[in-house]
């Protein structure tokens, strides 16, 4: 490339060739005082047709939920010729550290992110220490997103949760709601910081045209979750005491009345809807990928699934004294359906057992 | 006199408590730091020492070198980034997260350097676009803000989440106050991308000068509390030292003393002794019609606070700016 002054630039190129090319200068740019200059390029690629080309995917929480059901999707098919992903765990790069996470980037230079970190927790965790999920929560999700931004990422998509959304509200709830209100007493630190991904987002958007995105599932599970009976989700949770109870020959507890309705969502089905918001969804505005509304189920549907999964046959038990949750928190997949509308979501029994059966092979080295 | 820009100081020493200050000189990041060894008295007697200028805002080791150097026992946090409605417009993100980064780093500071209490500063701005009036103190959260400075709004709503988890965490008592329209000397008054009395001010000042028509943007209609910065000094000082909630407070004068931007413009004029005509140019907007502010919880606390009057504030801040023309930002 000859600019016009005469300096020749010598671009240094990655193993992408393509007809045309945009490049990205990245802040290695530096100028000798001769009469060559050297630019490291961040390649993106356009094809002919506008879409971009082979993508190298930087996957953050990598080893988690999402992540390993990414992971695995990719291999088995969801994935494209040349593509490159990359499953980062916090092993490899404590987000937390601007100084880490650019290290990251600039190790593998990814052209798309699917940004899952996060300090995550139950209940009684978000409760007693709001400060820190607010604080690491916020310099993750704005280390990842400003990185992005400077490395010249084309598309990062972030994943929100239902429980962010405000307390106090009409349901369904659906995309437009998320900041009508203040979030639930017990979460906020967790709430605020996941909410302020989405007006970072809109921010980047308004202010430089990036079409970062996130999206909004509801209940997920499946393998690789996290079975903590004390710090988990209602399904790892069950999922883990009906094995020990059937193991031990004792009854199940399963805390509440059961009568508590929940949209869940399979951790595979969850990670195909993510490769296609990659892929294809074009807005800012995130988007609900749940089931719908007519296929909410109850804890105690729920409960009968996991127990015919592990053929228990022991008492189940309702402890009436502990808290159901919510009773109700319905979201809103009109978004989801308008653009897909024949998406089959893998049945819940089918999936539970899955779930189960990946539970009792992997008992020993599963998160708990 | 004390030292009063587009955000305002207050400074002083409370017995062998320094007050710490972070001021922001427009969008450079300098540090300022006042110290006075003088008690405080009512009329805010104020000593400037040379000030260190040190990068504060977007590092948090930067900040903690300054919070390292000084000790500060308490803090009123005022710096952030702030600008006009258009820059707002066009920069969201940088408003997000500069201030953002600001506040983060001088709370976090403020909490690892065992700050007693830390006092910062919001706006009514950062209220829900969609509400009832008056707003209170327990609205802030309850919708989204205006599009046009989201990015600023969410940033400075920030800091009443961190406040709470601070409290809810370590059990420090950092609060925040909420002022109405502040005006006053040493104001940005820059008529682009400055707030309404100090626009008027420096309009009505050019247009006595040059013997022009003084033009006054929208009807004069619409309604506005305001703050004279001295008053609302005080009322800083009487927060850092006794108010022990961790729920912000408006710091306001009441519903009744709202006033019609016409009725400032009249003020100004006849502070500035300007005789010409003056015209209301319908074409532009009229911004937010009201945004009445209900400061019952000021009351509750300072039944006998006593407010400047309006008129003899107009006047003080004209006769300032007289003065300092050169010198004034804009």
């Amino acid at each position: 490339m000859n600019t016009g002054s005469g300096l020749k630039v010598i671009a240094i190129l990655d193993y992408y060739s393509s007809p045309c090319f945009k490049c990205i200068l990245t802040p290695e740019v530096f100028i000798k005082p001769h009469l060559s200059v050297s630019l490291s390029l961040s390649l993106s690629l356009c094809q002919m047709d506008g879409s971009v080309g082979p993508m190298r995917v930087l996957v953050t929480g990598g080893s988690g939920l999402v992540g390993r059901a990414i992971e695995r999707v990719v291999k088995e098919g969801g994935g494209r010729e040349g593509e490159k992903w990359i499953f980062l765990s916090s092993k490899e790069a404590n987000l937390v550290s601007a100084e880490e996470t650019r290290a990251a980037f600039k190790k593998h230079r990814p052209t798309h992110v699917i940004h899952l970190a996060a300090m995550v927790g139950g209940l009684y965790r978000n409760m007693r220490q709001n400060l820190d999920f607010w604080r690491n929560n916020v310099h993750i999700n704005d280390n990842v997103l400003n990185m992005s931004h400077e490395f010249g990422v084309v598309k990062v998509v972030s994943c929100l949760s239902t429980c962010v959304f405000p307390d106090k509200t009409t349901y369904p709830i659906d995309e437009t709601m998320m900041h009508n209100g203040a979030p639930h007493d017990s979460n906020y630190g967790y709430a605020y910081a996941k909410r302020m991904i989405d007006v970072h987002n809109r921010a980047l958007f308004q202010q430089y045209g990036l079409k970062y995105t996130a999206v909004i599932p509801t209940n997920m599970f499946g393998a690789h979750d996290n079975f903590n009976i004390e710090d988990g989700h209602v399904m790892p949770g069950l999922i883990h005491k009906t094995y020990l109870a059937k193991k031990e020959g004792k009854p199940l507890h399963v805390w509440g009345s059961g009568r508590a309705l929940r949209q869940f969502i399979y951790s595979l089905d969850l990670a195909r809807l993510f490769l296609w918001v990659l892929r294809e969804y074009d807005e800012v505005e995130p988007i609900i990928l749940s089931v719908g509304e007519e296929d909410e189920l109850t804890v105690k549907d729920a409960v009968d699934a996991v127990v015919e999964g592990f053929g228990f046959k022991g008492e189940v038990i309702y402890d009436t004294s502990k808290s159901d949750g919510q009773i109700k928190k319905t979201a809103n997949n009109a978004k989801l359906r308008k653009y897909l509308p024949d998406f089959k979501f893998t049945p819940f029994k089918q999936a539970v057992k899955e779930t189960c059966d990946w539970f009792a092979a992997n008992y020993d080295t599963a998160r708990k | 006199m004390p030292i009063l820009c587009d955000h305002y100081y207050i400074f002083g020493t409370l017995a062998t408590q320094d007050v710490y200050l972070t001021w922001m000189d427009g969008f450079c990041s300098s540090t300022r730091l006042l110290r006075s060894d003088h008690r405080l008295s009512m009329g805010l007697r104020s000593g400037e020492f040379p000030g260190q200028g040190s990068k504060i805002s977007m590092s948090a080791e930067e900040t903690r070198a300054v919070f390292e150097r000084h000790r500060p026992t308490h803090v009123i946090h005022l710096a952030a980034m702030v600008g006009g409605l258009f820059r707002n417009m066009r920069q969201n993100l940088d408003f997000w997260r500069n201030n953002v980064f600001i506040n983060d780093n001088v709370l976090q500071a403020a909490h690892d350097f065992d700050v007693v209490k830390v006092v910062s500063c919001l706006s009514t701005c950062i209220f829900p676009d969609k509400t009832t009036y008056p707003i209170d103190e327990s609205m802030i959260h309850n919708g989204p803000p205006h599009e046009t400075n989201f990015g600023y709004a969410y940033a400075k709503r920030m800091i009443d989440v961190q406040n709470r988890a601070l409290f809810q965490q370590y059990g420090r008592r950092y609060t925040a106050v909420i002022p109405t329209n502040v005006f006053g000397p040493h104001d940005n008054y820059n008529i682009e991308d400055g707030h309404v009395l100090p626009g008027l001010i420096h309009k009505t000042y050019l247009a006595k000068k040059e013997g022009t028509p003084l033009q006054v943007w929208g009807s004069g209609r619409a309604l506005r509390q305001f703050i004279y910065s001295l008053d609302l000094a005080r009322l800083f000082l009487w927060v850092l030292r006794e108010y022990d909630e961790v729920e912000p407070i408006i710091l306001s004068v009441g519903e009744e003393d709202e006033l019609s931007i016409k009725f400032a413009a009249d003020a100004v004029v006849e502070a500035l002794g300007f005789e010409g005509d003056v015209i209301y140019d319908t074409s532009k907007a009229d911004g937010q019609f009201k945004k009445t502010a209900s400061n019952a919880k000021l009351r509750k606390y300072l039944p006998d606070f006593k407010f400047t009057p309006f008129r003899a504030a107009i006047k003080e801040t004209c006769d300032w700016f007289v003065a300092n023309y050169d010198s004034a930002r804009k």
